[in-house]
């Protein structure tokens, strides 16, 4: 008897210790997520829901690639919508049309996303604060006009679709559900994956010299940090995270269209990790749910809002607002301020309850 | 016209090398000196001077000097816009910190007023256009006046000790809110609003004949009014007074008893009565007022206001003046990518002078 109480005690400490795990909450997301997919299969779920999910998704890969920027780099772009758009056109143009393997389309788009990343980064050594982000929007505003003029890589204006692709010799087409499914169990990978580089990259030495430079310039170059070398790596994996979500994102919808990648894309992906909480990875995800998700799962389906659909743009602008004027630090504030005002309301109670079995103390 | 592709290539090509020369001995001889040399910001002047000379006189040469002037007023009407819209957001960005996306809202809020208040009138009365037009301008630069006023009080000041990024973001919440609201106050329909007259005047310089449409005529007049009402306002009174010394530091300049709460509210208002000209002359002069009209001149606007420098006033008005003759000269060179040009050009010079053409360093506390 006592040998098994002692063997469930070691279980529950190492399961403590597993659910402490910074990994686990990711896992355990993506887990969830999978969940979500086969209660679709069954007819349980509404494909809104699942589509909700995809979504969030694909915009938390960009995001987090944005708040490496922001959030820690102390650096606003306002480019997103360009490199997006560059990821999704080149899994279209060179998967799609030249048939090219997914492992040389992937590694092209990281050189190229190489690229891109040392360009922006060599200009944010030059300029700061605002001026770096109107110089990058107006990046994105040349991209956007490569994107319409150059119509033999993005299809100019009548789009890029993407029908099939092809992975580990298995080819899905789309218009069947195993297209579909194969699509979901990709976003949720490179989802999760996306999450755990970030935890990585931030609480590793580079994440602290991000950090560093974003509160202090000349205090970071002090104590040795390289201004080059953090600014470069911050835009480059940005960079990255932004093309991944456009390839997740074109696979997704299977179109994509060149004006569609403009200044308000940008300013959305912004408002998302502004308003989920620039320095937190759930609450990017929670961000990106109230700016992109809420619409297509929630609010479409009130019959308030059906009736009157300018209302809908009106709230979502109206809870911007009042989140950052109340919750500078984002949405996740909130919430920790909750989870604080319970904890202390437990202990309160833990306390009360040990007053009443032992007695006060004297 | 041949001729006019090579050389513009030609020009292209010098400052590009022009640029590529600065660069390389900025990077291989002036950053290893320890203290950065006093000539080296004259080198820059210099090069961006005879680059941007170098364009004027090839211009002319190809163009010959008549029909430049001719390409230019034929454009005055988006000089014009142009140049109200960077100095709200300018005003805007002195007082509060922050790019404000919502001035084109702002602006066409005021025009969609406008319009209504004028195809109003003109079906219930018969007088002159021109009367109903200026009733109208007059009017929605009101309604955008007291928007920016009321954004200001209700908004912006409460929310003053958010960092620069999140006003950029209540203002980006601004903007979703007035493209909710603009359609179900004016309905969904874009209005067609009537020009002023679309008569040209002719006249003869020389030999040479210049064309010139009243319309543009009567952007030129008010932008100027209004401009030279402002620069005076700002110079002489004691609110421009206020502006600049809440632009160098609110909180010092609110310890030197300079109301900013009165400053910024009023530079908020300004700020929407003069995108509402803009948005007014921008939809009179052949488009429509549409909810997204603005957005490509407030990115303009952005970029004029960073290749001028924000830290001066004159100075995007230069930045908007060029970025105006550079995406009118363009598209005769190529008119698919006109804008990668533009803001090609935009963004070497800035390159160069990271602060802008005008842009004034300032010491900052580490």
């Amino acid at each position: 008897m006592d040998r098994v109480m002692r063997g469930i005690n070691r279980f529950l400490r190492e399961f403590k210790a597993i659910v402490k795990h910074p990994y686990f909450g990711y896992v355990f997301f993506g887990m969830m997520f999978l969940i979500l997919l086969l209660l679709r299969n069954q007819g349980m779920v509404t494909i809104s829901v699942i589509n909700t999910a995809v979504i969030v998704m694909i915009y938390t890969v960009i995001s987090l690639g944005f708040s490496l920027l922001l959030g820690f780099g102390g650096l606003a772009s306002l480019g997103t919508a360009g490199f997006v758009g560059f990821g999704s056109f080149l899994m279209g143009y060179l998967h799609g049309v030249k048939d090219y393997s997914l492992g040389v389309t992937l590694l092209l788009s990281l050189c190229v996303a190489l690229a891109i990343g040392l360009i922006v980064g060599f200009i944010s050594l030059r300029i700061e604060g605002m001026y770096l982000a109107i110089i990058t929007l107006g990046l994105g505003e040349i991209l956007r006009q490569f994107f319409i003029s150059y119509d033999i890589f993005t299809g100019g204006f009548s789009g890029r679709s993407f029908r099939e692709f092809t992975i580990f010799g298995i080819n899905f087409v789309s218009g069947d559900g195993r297209y579909f499914n194969m699509v979901y169990i990709i976003v949720v990978i490179m989802f999760v994956l996306a999450m755990i580089a970030t935890i990585n990259i931030i609480k590793s030495p580079t994440g602290r010299a991000l950090l560093a430079m974003k509160n202090s310039d000349s205090a970071a170059q002090s104590m040795g940090i390289s201004l080059i070398k953090y600014r470069l790596l911050a835009f480059i994996l940005s960079t990255v995270f932004a093309l991944l979500g456009g390839m997740l994102y074109i696979m997704h919808t299977k179109y994509s269209y060149a004006p569609q990648w403009n200044l308000s894309f940008s300013l959305e992906i912004l408002a998302a990790v502004i308003v989920g909480g620039a320095q937190s990875i759930f609450g990017i995800a929670i961000g990106v749910f109230l700016i992109f998700g809420l619409k297509i799962s929630v609010l479409n389906y009130i019959p308030f809002f059906q009736e009157n659909p300018a209302l809908i743009v009106i709230f979502n602008g109206a809870l911007i607002i009042l989140v950052v004027m109340f919750y500078p630090g984002g949405l996740i504030r909130l919430l920790q301020t909750l989870k604080y005002i319970v904890v202390k309301r437990f202990g309160q109670l833990k306390q009360k309850w040990r007053r009443y079995r032992y007695g006060e103390d004297d | 016209m041949p001729g006019i592709d090579i050389a513009i290539r030609q020009i292209l090509i010098v400052n590009a090398i022009l640029f590529l020369l600065f660069f390389i001995i900025d990077i291989a001889f002036f950053r290893k000196k320890i203290k950065r040399p006093v000539y080296r910001g004259r080198l820059i002047n210099v090069l961006i001077t005879i680059g941007i000379l170098t364009m004027f006189v090839a211009s002319i040469k190809v163009f010959t000097w008549p029909l430049l002037l001719q390409i230019f007023l034929l454009n005055t009407v988006d000089l014009s816009i142009l140049i109200l819209a960077t100095t709200g957001v300018v005003l805007i960005f002195k007082t509060s910190v922050t790019t404000n996306f919502a001035q084109g809202m702002m602006a066409t809020f005021g025009a969609f007023f406008a319009t209504t208040v004028v195809i109003r009138l003109m079906a219930k009365y018969s007088g002159s256009q021109t009367l109903y037009l200026f009733i109208g301008l007059f009017s929605g630069v009101l309604v955008s006046f007291l928007l920016g006023l009321i954004i200001d009080v209700g908004i912006i000041r409460r929310g003053r000790h958010v960092s620069s990024v999140g006003k950029q973001m209540i203002t980006m919440g601004l903007v979703m809110v007035l493209m909710g609201a603009i359609p179900v106050i004016f309905g969904s329909n874009p209005i067609a609003l009537p020009a002023f007259s679309i008569d040209v005047e002719i006249f003869n310089i020389g030999e040479h004949i210049l064309v010139i449409p009243i319309q543009n005529l009567y952007a030129i007049v008010i932008t100027l009014v209004v401009l030279v009402v402002l620069f005076t306002a700002l110079r002489f009174t004691k609110w421009g007074l206020g502006v600049r010394a809440t632009a160098s530091s609110e909180m010092v300049a609110s310890m030197m008893g300079v109301n900013t709460r009165v400053i910024t509210a009023m530079s908020w208002a300004i700020a929407g009565g003069l995108g509402a000209i803009a948005a007014f002359f921008y939809a009179s002069s052949g488009a429509q007022v549409q909810v997204a009209s603005m957005v490509g001149v407030q990115v303009n606007a952005f970029m004029a206001a960073v290749l001028g420098s924000f830290s001066s006033f004159g100075g995007p008005i230069v930045g908007a003046l060029l970025i105006n003759l550079f995406s009118s000269i363009a598209p005769f060179y190529d008119g698919t990518w006109q804008v990668v040009i533009v803001y090609g050009i935009i963004l070497l010079i800035v390159l160069a002078k990271p602060l802008g053409l005008f842009g004034k360093k300032t010491a900052k506390k580490v």
